[in-house]
């Protein structure tokens, strides 16, 4: 694994610069750049702000619109890397059948283009935040970088997973777009995580990984305390986890892949 | 010590009569046990045994189909063999699909680097080279759009440039490259001369027999992916020809 990495790095120059490549290209192209791609989770926020703030008694526009905007810009990186994961050998087909180097370069495309709009969509949601209800603990928010490293790993390896597994299997797409949308809801992005709590759902959410995940993001910047040892440990254990996986899939066909391009 | 040595290799691989799998039928399939009668295995390479000494140029010809490009792509690591060993030392640079690969929103300039850096260049070297690469491509201030824009002739022109631009140490060629209009061809079939000439390794794939000639120092014949023969370029172009006239004659008679 470390040869593959060491593989990996050694051809940097080429996806760094694929990579700037595909951001150029996607704010090039609208004429707000970078604002159409914020509206979409801004306009959200707004509309079920409105709409559930009425709902979910005992909690005020100010803290439970933070909650949404930080939830819904977390699932749009989540299901980006995972989505356009899918694509990412299909992508890259006419370079996996000239050179042989390694597979995961094509996703690492992907979520570095994604993850770099991640990074941009949070500075927006800090900013918001700010706004909202103010940070009590600003030297908290540092709190955020060993998070986003590990969310940054576990969507590598997702979408090296998803993107293998759609080659292999050509409905993989279709099938991802139904469990992110069952995954959406079972995942405490729209509603407070002491919502279900309270009504014994609890269990759901404990054994949803990205609920761990999401609490990487939301401790910092909402409740104004590094990540706890709990979500850091628990997080490293899923990151680790879903890095096996990757691993263990591209071992088993990761040289074969070409034959179902 | 060879650059080249395959031991054994066969390379067989799974073909789908129709489309691509879906996870649906694969999981249905495999619960009702049902025979996967939509797969038919294509045995592309069988038993090859290979070995390219330094300073080789060995050449390959065979009928369409033979197995030729599958070799190729074998020997550069494209493909893994389904059993065999494949042995190559030193840095491959293969010529083939060349015009393929390309991003299509980049400027002519961008995808130079891209392409650059795919075959290991650092920034740094890349400078060095990019306006040699340009001034070969012929492409001027073509090279300033988008690739999307470019004719499929410009294409090879760009991927042939940035392709030749680092000596090799084995060189992959499938087909002596047809690039461009007349004069490009002319100036492409100097530099492929010269870089025959100055790597370690060459091998080749052509139906051009006479190109076949004067490159080659050995030739493989392959036939419905097995090794029919190999030895000097005279010998087996002779044997080669004389067993199409065998093919041809019945089904004239």
């Amino acid at each position: 694994m470390t040869a593959y990495m060491t593989d990996i790095w050694k051809l940097r120059n080429f996806w760094m610069a694929l990579v700037r490549n595909d951001l150029r290209n996607r704010y090039r192209r609208s004429l707000l750049g970078l604002g159409w791609s914020l509206l979409q989770p801004i306009a959200m926020t707004a509309v079920l702000c409105l709409v559930f703030s009425n709902l979910f008694d005992g909690i005020s526009i100010r803290e439970f619109a933070p909650i949404l905007f930080s939830g819904l810009t977390f699932w749009a990186f989540i299901v980006a890397a995972m989505n356009q994961g899918c694509q990412s050998f299909f992508q890259g087909e006419s370079y996996i059948r000239q050179h042989r180097i390694p597979l995961a370069i094509y996703p690492l495309r992907t979520v570095l283009g994604a993850g770099y709009h991640f990074l941009v969509s949070l500075v927006v949601v800090i900013g918001f935040v700010w706004i909202m209800k103010g940070f009590g603990n600003v030297p908290a928010l540092f709190g955020l970088i060993p998070g986003l490293l590990l969310l940054f790993v576990f969507a590598w390896s997702m979408a090296i997973c998803t993107a293998t597994l759609n080659v292999l299997f050509h409905d993989t797409s279709h099938l991802l777009e139904i469990v992110l949308q069952i995954l959406f809801y079972l995942t405490p992005i729209m509603y407070p995580p002491k919502l279900l709590q309270e009504k014994n759902l609890g269990w759901v959410l404990q054994w949803n990984p990205l609920t761990t995940l999401i609490g990487l993001i939301r401790q910092p910047l909402l409740e104004d305390t590094l990540p706890s040892a709990n979500t850091l440990m628990a997080s490293l254990a899923i990151t680790v986890a879903s890095v096996l996986l990757a691993a263990i899939l591209l071992r088993w066909c990761e040289r074969r892949l070409v034959f179902h391009l | 010590m060879n650059a080249i040595e395959l031991n054994d290799v066969s390379l067989h691989f799974r073909v789908r009569r129709h489309g691509r799998t879906s996870l649906k039928d694969y999981l249905l399939h495999g619960l009702l046990r049902r025979g996967e009668s939509n797969i038919i295995e294509v045995k592309a390479l069988q038993q090859i045994d290979l070995k390219v000494a330094q300073g080789e140029r060995l050449g390959i010809l065979g009928h369409n189909g033979a197995g030729k490009s599958t070799l190729l792509k074998l020997l550069a690591g494209v493909y893994p063999p389904t059993s065999g060993t494949r042995r190559v030392t030193g840095r491959v640079s293969s010529l083939f699909d060349i015009s393929l690969g390309f991003e299509h929103e980049a400027s002519g300039w961008d995808n130079i680097r891209y392409r650059s850096y795919l075959q290991g260049e650092t920034p740094r070297s890349v400078d060095a080279r990019l306006n040699a690469i340009a001034e070969f491509s012929e492409l001027g201030e073509h090279l300033d759009m988008p690739v999307r824009y470019y004719s499929s002739g410009m294409l090879v022109r760009l991927a042939f440039s940035v392709a030749t631009a680092i000596e090799p140490e084995i060189l992959i060629i499938d087909e002596v490259l047809s690039a461009g209009d007349h004069s490009f061809q002319a100036k492409a079939r100097v530099r492929m001369r010269s870089l025959i000439s100055s790597a370690q390794a060459v091998v080749v794939v052509s139906h051009d027999m006479d190109s076949l000639r004067q490159i080659c120092n050995r030739l493989v014949w392959l036939d419905h992916g097995h090794l029919r023969m190999i030895g000097e370029p005279n010998e087996v172009i002779a044997a080669y020809l004389r067993s199409m006239q065998g093919d041809a004659q019945p089904m004239a008679a």
